[in-house]
């Protein structure tokens, strides 16, 4: 099974403060022992919301909204995507990861056999051929 | 660039309704459109929060939090991934992303800019995480 791991933002990364080197050397390690285990499959950093935009939709109307955006903690700063054996081993992972002073959140991705009936075999081809084109690209 | 596309939760994600089956073919369109210009990384949906749960870490202590959460709308229902050449061409692209939770519904969607390794100070640390990538993708 896959999680998304969610790292929320705070007053540093709306503010476009890189992490320190120290943070980056410990982030490093932990990745590369997530890697070792092959639980890694993604992670990666966003930039501060003063550069993101959010479109509202209502209707038939689309309202594009510039950043940044207030709501700090609700904001997402980073995610990774693992895979894992069960939700136990993911927050064992995460009990090990270098933070200090943050909060994650960890869900769980959908995966086709999720959505029964309403995944029509159809999507389910087409799906796996949107699988395949992207799969070379990341 | 790449951008990430965040599809917001709202009531019925939470509780775990599955998409009807138009918007369902909506998504699958909008998806088979990027992959077919190049421009699609990843996409997924993420289970309700009640599957979920959040680690808080605070002066060296771990505490783990179960879900559910409560502010619907803050949550993450789904993401997209995509590669392009310019944020209005991301932004062009979010206003083409189907209304999230149907036509009828209200929805929202927020686009950010993912970090590139070149956005770092060079460093060892960042020498590593180049190094790692480089092996990812092997």
């Amino acid at each position: 099974m896959r999680f998304m791991v969610l790292v929320k933002a705070d007053k540093d990364s709306e503010a476009g403060v890189l992490p320190d080197g120290k943070m980056l050397t410990e982030m490093g390690k932990f990745n590369e022992e997530l890697a070792k285990a092959g639980v890694l499959l993604a992670g990666e950093g966003l930039q501060a919301s003063s550069k993101g935009a959010r479109v509202r939709f209502s209707g038939k109307t689309r309202t594009v909204i510039d950043g940044p955006f207030a709501e700090t903690k609700e904001l997402v700063a980073g995610f990774w995507i693992w895979q894992v054996k069960s939700r136990e081993e993911a927050i064992d992972w995460l009990k090990r990861a270098p933070f200090d002073n943050a909060e994650v959140e960890i869900r769980q991705i959908f995966e086709a056999e999720d959505f029964g009936d309403a995944f029509t075999p159809e999507l389910r081809e087409a799906e796996e051929r949107l699988r395949a084109q992207t799969a070379g690209r990341r | 660039m790449r951008f990430m596309i965040i599809v917001k939760g709202n009531a019925e994600t939470e509780a775990g309704a599955m998409p009807p089956e138009d918007l369902f073919t909506a998504m699958a369109d909008y998806h088979d459109q990027l992959a077919r210009a190049g421009v699609l990384l990843d996409a997924s949906g993420l289970q309700p929060t009640s599957k979920g749960a959040r680690i808080k870490y605070s002066g060296g202590k771990r505490t783990v939090i179960d879900g559910p959460f409560a502010e619907a709308k803050e949550l993450i229902a789904g993401y997209t991934l995509i590669q392009v050449k310019s944020r209005d061409e991301a932004m062009e692209w979010a206003r083409r992303f189907p209304a999230p939770h149907g036509e009828t519904a209200e929805g929202e969607i927020e686009i950010r800019q993912l970090f590139e390794l070149d956005d770092f100070a060079p460093s060892a640390a960042v020498e590593r995480f180049r190094e790692m990538e480089t092996r990812s993708k092997k």
